[in-house]
């Protein structure tokens, strides 16, 4: 791999995030997502890039990118689907829309198609259980309430390019609440 | 003074150190189980063991009285939750429960080494910290019988070279993150780090680089599991197996404090031995592999030249004859002595008065130091161990070269173990002409220059003093047998499990690690008995009770104050030591 390094552009970003914090330490996170978002991941030579740009040890890099699966230690496909498949989004039917994306594709959760366009992994809780079951787009939007056709069409979508659009969806309990706080 | 209250015994403690209650339950002598804690290094209370029940007393905030119950007792306000001892500041009428007194405190430390055991393999019959493990020790008196967890054990990867020196077994770990503070705080070297998070988390470096730390093994030492474990010893022997006995590291001019870990008076492991004022808990990784030249390579009987280059074994009144013929030949003024700070104080000296009461000149010595070599913390420069001991017993100091046009001058050289040719003072050409006589503990080109070698004992084979670089004077004990020696009637010498129960007999006593060598004061008082010379010492402690009563520097100091105050200061100068 070429010698990688960041433009003037995400170095006056990184610059402006370091100020942030009271360490240049801090930034570690920020400043791997900047890298996360240029290269697709952060590999072992994306990390020592991180490190260097931030004068910390290599260690501590490594550190922090293997503690989080958001940051991705290995090379992903351009859309990376994200399938719930913790309690809430189990008993509303997750598996079912796991092995539906798996059958789809091609490949097993954990892997990525030979196109490059897709992996699909099995998470856990994402914070959505009153939508579930629910996936996430490399670390993007949420896709709500799924149903074979409506991952069917996001598919067809994100091949054509097309990112779903956020939906907000009701929560009838919450509306309540609301409308009794506003009276 | 302020007070604090450990189990029910009242305890003063003093403001002024700002301890923590754990050091403080510690430094009385009392118990409370830890991993992650460790005095030198910082406190992250990750291990949650130490934990203790803490109360403080209720004070009236008018009168500023203590507030009474109805028995007439300090009313106690205990904090919400248990704390880790380690973390907590003492503070004044401070109230604590250990596992000692409260049934609570022993049930959370069972159910927190429960906790901790969930996912440790339990490997100890085939783990190399077993007998030395706090958490086989912990287990064992605070944990629990079994454990609940019937489900299969988190994998994580065995056996890492995580660099030269160390292997890692991560499923053994119990992420007290002591190994990384060590690289962060005390080698500052950064290069380890937790990977991975929760029950898959275990230390390791950046990929693709290795823990090459020239203090790496300290990590071992400290790991209280055994999740690091030092590649070279890794299986070798139990440490029940083996003897403990306390040296010095004679690899740096540092003069760290150390155990030499025997077995079969085999030395199998070299460990750090704390000592604030030397090396804390620490030495170098290069003082460890030291101990091969213990074993190996060792001078073993005395050898002599015949015919040409060849060397060849012979006895040791053949040697005595020898040497005694060829002082006998030769006009005093024709023979130079070489001392050697790789030597002790005490061979250095008896070794200089011997050859003085004869008429030859003072001994000279050079120093030798590699500049650039040290790093400003264990390793030093100066790669021999008694430099400044030399200097105190007033050898003379000479550079190179006068050390050369001396050897050029003389019919005999005798040199006290010095692998001057090896180091590149002299050359082999240089020790063609003259009868040289080599008084020496390992093969080296020098001693395979020399027409006579004399086996003499190691650091590890005698007590003897040295004079590290600070003017810190230390001493050996004697770990390891001679041929001449002997473990039960030498009470200096410690005696472990194997010692006192194996005989000739048994499989695992052999007497092939026994080298045939003498101290260099034993052997010339042979040799002087040949001579008919006044000099005998039964003891290296007869040689330094003569020289602690001429030498003004060494006035008032003794083997025993060695001991008991683990090395003394001496007056002396603190000179640069001279390239």
């Amino acid at each position: 791999m070429a010698e990688l390094s960041f433009t003037q552009e995400e170095l006056d970003e990184i610059e402006r995030l370091k100020a942030k914090f009271p360490t240049a330490k801090a930034a570690t996170l920020r400043v791997l997502w900047v890298a996360q978002q240029k290269y697709g991941h952060v590999e072992p030579e994306v990390q020592n890039l991180v490190a260097k740009t931030l004068d910390v040890p290599k260690s501590h890099v490594h550190g922090v990118a293997s503690f989080y699966t958001q940051y991705y230690k290995e090379e992903k496909g351009k859309f990376v689907l994200d399938v719930c498949t913790c309690l809430s989004c189990q008993l509303c039917g997750g598996y079912e829309i796991l092995h539906h994306l798996e059958e789809e594709l091609g490949i097993e959760a954990g892997e990525t198609t030979d196109d490059g366009m897709f992996t699909i992994q099995e998470v856990e809780c994402l914070g959505a259980c009153g939508y579930a079951p629910m996936l996430q787009v490399t670390n993007g939007v949420y896709v709500n309430n799924l149903t074979k056709e409506k991952v069917d069409t996001l598919l067809e979508n994100l091949k054509n390019g097309n990112m779903p659009e956020f939906e907000s969806m009701a929560m009838p309990e919450l509306e309540k609440r609301n409308q009794a706080a506003s009276k | 003074m302020p007070e604090v209250f450990i189990d029910g015994t009242r305890y003063e403690y003093d403001e002024e150190k700002d301890e923590m209650l754990l050091q403080f339950i510690l430094d009385q002598g009392l118990e409370v189980p830890f991993f992650c804690y460790h005095p030198s290094m910082s406190i992250p209370a990750n291990c949650r063991q130490c934990m203790v029940k803490v109360g403080t007393p209720v004070k009236d905030q008018e009168t500023g009285e203590y507030e009474l119950d109805e028995d007439g007792e300090r009313k106690i306000r205990w904090f919400p939750k248990f704390q880790t001892s380690c973390s907590t500041r003492l503070q004044d009428g401070m109230v604590v429960l250990t596992q000692e007194s409260s049934k609570e405190v022993a049930r959370a430390q069972k159910d927190n080494l429960e906790f901790i055991l969930v996912n440790h393999p339990l490997d100890c019959p085939i783990c190399d910290q077993a007998g030395e493990c706090p958490l086989q020790i912990q287990t064992y008196k605070y944990g629990p019988e079994g454990s609940r967890f019937e489900v299969k054990k988190v994998h994580k990867p065995k056996h890492v070279d995580l660099g030269p020196r160390v292997t890692l077994d991560a499923e053994r770990c119990i992420n007290c993150t002591r190994c990384v503070r060590f690289t962060e705080e005390i080698s500052e070297t950064h290069q380890l780090t937790i990977v991975q998070r929760g029950d898959d988390n275990y230390p390791t470096t950046a990929p693709g680089e290795e823990f090459d730390d020239p203090y790496s093994l300290n990590t071992v030492d400290i790991c209280p599991v055994g999740a690091l474990t030092s590649t070279d010893f890794r299986f070798k022997a139990r440490v029940w197996e083996m003897n403990q006995t306390p040296s010095i590291d004679i690899t740096n001019g540092k003069g760290c404090n150390i155990d030499l870990w025997t077995r079969d008076n085999e030395v199998l492991r070299i460990t750090p031995r704390q000592n604030e004022e030397v090396n804390d808990y620490w030495m170098p990784d290069e003082g460890r592999e030291a101990y091969e030249q213990f074993n190996e390579n060792r001078v073993d009987r005395p050898s002599i030249k015949l015919d040409g280059d060849n060397q060849s074994n012979t006895s040791w009144n053949n040697a005595i004859e020898t040497f005694a013929e060829v002082l006998e030949a030769n006009d005093p003024s024709d023979i130079t002595i070489i001392g050697s700070p790789h030597a002790s104080v005490e061979e250095n000296y008896a070794f200089n008065k011997f050859f003085n009461l004869l008429g030859v000149r003072n001994a000279k010595f050079t120093p030798h130091v590699i500049p650039g070599a040290g790093d400003g913390f264990l390793i030093t420069d100066d790669q021999a161990p008694n430099t400044n001991g030399c200097r105190v017993i007033n050898l003379d100091e000479a550079d190179d070269t006068s050390i050369q046009s001396n050897v050029a001058a003389a019919k005999v050289v005798i040199i006290l173990s010095d692998d001057l040719v090896g180091r590149e003072v002299l050359s082999t050409s240089d020790l063609d002409n003259p009868y040289t006589i080599s008084l020496a503990t390992n093969h080296s080109k020098t001693t395979k220059a020399s027409d006579l070698v004399i086996p003499i004992t190691c650091v590890a084979e005698h007590a003897a003093s040295y004079v590290n670089i600070d003017g810190r004077i230390q001493r050996s004990y004697p770990a390891k047998e001679t041929k001449y020696t002997n473990r039960r009637l030498n009470l200096e010498m410690s005696e472990g499990r194997l010692d006192r129960f194996g005989t000739n007999f048994d499989n695992w006593v052999s007497e092939e690690n026994k080298v045939d060598c003498l101290p260099v004061w034993d052997f010339l008082n042979k040799l002087g008995d040949r001579l008919g010379l006044d000099f005998k010492y039964d003891h290296s402690r007869e040689v330094f009770a003569e020289l602690s009563s001429s030498i003004d520097e060494l006035q008032g100091i003794s083997y025993e104050r060695m001991d008991e105050e683990n090395g003394v200061q001496l007056p002396i100068e603190q000179k640069e030591v001279k390239a």
